[in-house]
């Protein structure tokens, strides 16, 4: 367990420490930038592209798109057309008929893997001479300015299959400074003990392989996708705990009477309740959270809970907002250009002035104003812990079923074999071929 | 039974007289006949209909060129749904892919289906065409006279009208209708699913597989057969349910709300219509939202103590009541709100049923010393099931695809705990028809989701042609009168 916590610090810091020379580079490929484009006046395309992005982002993505088509004017008449889509369900709307689908569409780094099995998405690196000739920096500058989990997110078959946007896809825990302290925040016992000291309760969602997959990153497992598209799942091989251990844990968690275990979705209107002292969610109820919790609104990486004798520091998935290009796209480059432009770091930090979400650019997270962002510095701190959670869609119903499982109390704590039937079958039907 | 056969036998002479037909223009025709084997107007040129010489070999040329110029490319691939995957390279000077000429399944198993429907539409045009030619021949023999083509098409919007009528609703059926099921048909018979999606690409034939894993087992992996017959039992169980609650209570309302006793009958009639008023999704998520784990009615029952008092009596194990999120208890819930949901539909139906009952009819039951109760059995339910017996099986089948209020009310709220119903992504509370939906939407499982289709279409089937049978009998008027 120690050992995984030390390499993922390690190896953000050491993702960091080349970024300063990535950032140079850009400004000095700024130059041979301006000079392609003047040796290639004479052929200047008309392009046409499209675009989507999320409904609430339209005003601000007119305004990146303007400063896109000024900044190629030399090179290109562009002309962008945006589309509404949001980005948690840019997959569905792209895999119905990938043909139609926009040149350049933004999505939630989990549909990631699905769109690359469809064959939905370009590889970004066969367009690196591209982006080196207009937009002046390569692929991997673009890799080495962005958090390193974000490019994971964003690489599938080693090759890096979209721009990451945004780091703000992951869940940490908010709560009522006023009836929880921050030493009480740190594990899992404590807070429910303060809650319960209270009259009050702290959420979770269960019922989600999104969610519940925190306790067993915590505790060193792992899950992957395979080349046939099924989903493997790792209980024992890096792991300090057995998988029993581990639901033994959450089933202490999910027994506590000051425990509420929240339906998938459900988690904004239990804040709005006003019955939570906290709650695991993400950037997305920061507003609510604000609202319910008021003069004691704070927000800190999720708390440490038991295993056997030992507290583990629960885990999360890391997932990032990612830009992506559609493989049958008419003007490709064009399209990855424009994808390029919409997430590198000056649009990044237009992103969290305007819409407040957390940069994946390493130089536009470390503002000032990002870090006083109390809840992207508490996805920051848990990001630590995060796992970027690659599996295919077979994961999804098992794990929420189980997930149900341990918050209605159908198994219990004493009954080793039964958890681990449970077990057995919930890695059966992830694990299983597609039908 | 009988009738079927019966249809079938004279479906069946049908064809046999119109082959027989063909069969004596070709041996008895002359030789224009005989040439419109190969040129479809030389008939009509021989007996001087040049319009129509015209419009037929426009027709042939057309069918010939599309079969040619354009279907064979994708009709002799029908075999394999196609071979050569997608590639592409990227081309530094335009700034975009280059693609091979691959093959896209689908379209291939599109466009060779709508080719064959086009060919047998073609072919019977084509024996239709030299049969006709041959009415001419026979026509100008006795020297009876030869119509126009004006005459012919004002004959179209005359004696031949229905044909005129028909048209459009028939090439309505089957671009919109059959095609599109026969192309659901056949993707049962294929691997088209998540890793087999075209563009990028292929999925092929798969034989009798699908078929094999909805009803065979096969252990924890392969749970389709597990999964089947729980949802199919509840699909039937909602749909008796769902049907003869809300048709009872209809009645019951409907009766209650005419009955003389009753005072301001319009108010009350209006009030139940308003639920129809207010579109059927908002109530229900509405609906859903309350009845949710932390909703308002959970939030009611702990406040008063319900909740306790379930759980000290051992009914629930959870800190709230599972309206909708315990296999029993949803499947109970659901049932309910749908007659909240549908009991104003079947009572504004009922009501005009029971305002025709014949009132001597009534009158004379009375006097004849029949009590209330009787004169309920004896006629009014007599009559209303003899006037509403054909929607009560449309209810029926339209609640075995009652989509919107099992998906509005579960979705989201219910999580299923049977892990051999969760591996093949079903749930308790499904019915057929969004165990689909959820296998297309969420999983591209194509091939399972057409397969449980022609199962859900074949039960439909079976059913409606059964009860129809029984319930519109001719002589059924008779037995009631």
């Amino acid at each position: 367990m120690v050992a995984t916590m030390l390499v993922g610090c390690g190896g953000s810091a050491e993702e960091a420490a080349p970024s300063t020379d990535a950032a140079q580079t850009e400004t000095k490929t700024e130059e041979t930038k301006t000079e392609t484009a003047e040796t290639a006046p004479a052929e200047k395309q008309d392009v046409a592209l499209r675009m989507w992005g999320a409904e609430e982002d339209q005003e601000m993505l007119q305004g990146m798109i303007d400063s896109f088509v000024a900044n190629y004017a030399d090179a290109a008449n562009i002309t962008v057309e945006l589309g509404v889509e949001s980005e948690s369900t840019a997959k569905d709307v792209v895999l119905t008929d990938i043909e139609a689908a926009a040149d350049v569409f933004a999505f939630a780094s989990d549909q990631l893997p699905d769109l690359v099995k469809a064959g939905a998405l370009q590889n970004i690196d066969e367009l690196d001479a591209a982006i080196q000739a207009y937009a002046g920096k390569s692929v991997a500058d673009i890799k080495g300015a962005n958090a390193p989990g974000s490019v994971d997110a964003a690489t599938a078959n080693n090759a890096l299959y979209a721009f990451p946007m945004s780091a703000d896809n992951g869940y940490f825990l908010y709560y009522d400074s006023s009836v929880i302290s921050a030493d009480d925040a740190k594990s899992w016992d404590s807070l429910l003990a303060a809650a319960e000291a209270a009259g009050k309760k702290v959420g979770m969602t269960f019922a989600s392989g999104w969610y519940n997959a925190s306790f067993f990153y915590g505790a060193g497992f792992t899950t992957g996708l395979n080349e046939d598209g099924t989903t493997s799942l790792d209980f024992n091989g890096t792991a300090d705990y057995s998988g029993v251990e581990v639901v033994k844990g959450m089933l202490n968690i999910a027994g506590h009477p000051a425990f509420m275990a929240i339906a998938d979705g459900d988690i904004s209107n239990q804040i709005a309740g006003g019955s939570l002292a906290a709650v695991v969610s993400g950037t997305w109820d920061a507003t609510a959270a604000q609202t319910a919790f008021g003069d004691g609104y704070a927000a800190t990486k999720l708390p440490t809970y038991t295993v056997g004798d030992a507290q583990v520091q629960q885990g999360s998935v890391a997932g990032f907002k990612l830009v992506g290009v559609n493989a049958y796209s008419q003007n490709a480059g064009w399209a990855a250009l424009l994808a390029e432009w919409i997430t590198n770091e000056e649009n990044q930090k237009i992103r969290f002035a305007t819409r407040e979400i957390g940069p994946s650019n390493i130089n536009a997270a470390a503002s000032e104003e990002v870090a006083a962002n109390i809840a992207i510095s508490a996805l920051a701190e848990q990001s630590a812990y995060g796992v970027v959670q690659v599996v295919g869609g077979n994961y999804w119903d098992p794990t929420a079923t189980f997930g149900e499982m341990i918050a209605k109390g159908e198994l219990s704590a004493d009954d080793e074999a039964g958890i681990q039937t449970a077990l057995d079958n919930m890695v059966a039907g992830v694990t299983a071929p597609v039908q | 039974m009988e009738k079927i056969k019966a249809g079938l036998n004279s479906f069946g002479k049908a064809i046999a007289e119109f082959f027989k037909e063909f069969g004596e223009a070709v041996v008895k025709g002359d030789i224009f006949v005989k040439l419109s084997l190969l040129w479809m107007g030389a008939g009509y040129v021989r007996r001087k209909q040049y319009i129509k010489a015209i419009l037929i070999t426009i027709f042939e040329i057309a069918v010939l060129a599309f079969t040619f110029g354009f279907a064979m490319e994708y009709v002799s691939k029908f075999g394999t749904l196609g071979t050569v995957r997608q590639e592409s390279v990227f081309n530094m000077v335009t700034m975009k892919n280059e693609f091979n000429d691959y093959d896209h399944s689908f379209l291939i198993l599109l466009i060779s289906l709508i080719t064959f429907v086009i060919w047998a539409v073609s072919i019977v045009v084509y024996l239709g065409n030299v049969i006709s030619v041959y009415h001419l021949q026979q026509r100008a023999k006795q020297g009876l006279h030869i119509n126009t083509f004006r005459e012919d098409v004002h004959e179209l919007i005359n004696k031949k009208f229905h044909v005129t009528l028909l048209f459009l609703p028939i090439m309505g059926i089957v671009i919109f209708t059959i095609i599109p099921l026969l192309v659901m048909i056949l993707v049962a018979f294929t691997n088209y699913d998540q890793h087999h999606m075209p563009p990028s690409e292929l999925f092929t034939w798969n034989g009798l597989n699908n078929f094999i894993n909805l009803f065979g087992g096969g252990g924890m992996t392969i749970t389709f057969g597990y999964a089947f017959v729980r949802v199919l039992a509840w699909t039937l169980v909602w749909a008796l349910f769902s049907t003869l609650t809300t048709y009872i209570g209809g009645i019951l309302l409907s009766i209650l709300i005419n009955s003389k006793k009753t005072k301001l009958p319009k108010m009350w009639r209006t009030l139940f219509i308003i639920t129809i008023a207010v579109p059927q999704f908002v109530s229900l998520l509405l609906v859903r939202n309350f009845f949710a784990d932390g909703g308002i009615m959970n939030t009611i029952c702990a406040n008063i103590g319900l909740t306790g008092w379930l759980r000290d009596i051992g009914l629930i194990s959870t800190s709230y009541i599972p309206f909708l999120s315990a296999p029993i208890w949803a499947h109970i819930m659901i049932i309910l709100i749908n007659i909240w949901i549908g009991v104003p539909y079947q009572m504004l139906i009922a009501t005009g049923v029971l305002m025709n009952i014949p009132a001597e009819q009534l009158e004379s039951a009375r006097i004849d010393g029949a009590s209330p109760r009787q004169i309920f059995w004896k006629i009014t339910m007599p009559y209303v099931l003899f006037v509403t017996g054909p929607a009560l099986v449309t209810d029926f089948v339209k609640n075995i695809n009652n989509f919107n209020v099992i998906y509005l009310l579960t979705n989201g709220v219910f999580v299923t705990t049977n892990q051999a119903m969760a591996n093949s992504q079903a749930m308790e509370t499904d019915l057929l028809v969004t165990w689909l939906f959820r296998l297309t939407q969420d999983y591209y499982n194509y091939k399972m989701a057409s397969t449980i289709g022609i199962v859900v279409f074949l039960i439909c089937a079976a059913f409606t042609l059964i009860a129809f049978n029984r319930m519109i009998k001719g002589d059924r008027e008779e037995t009631f009168q």
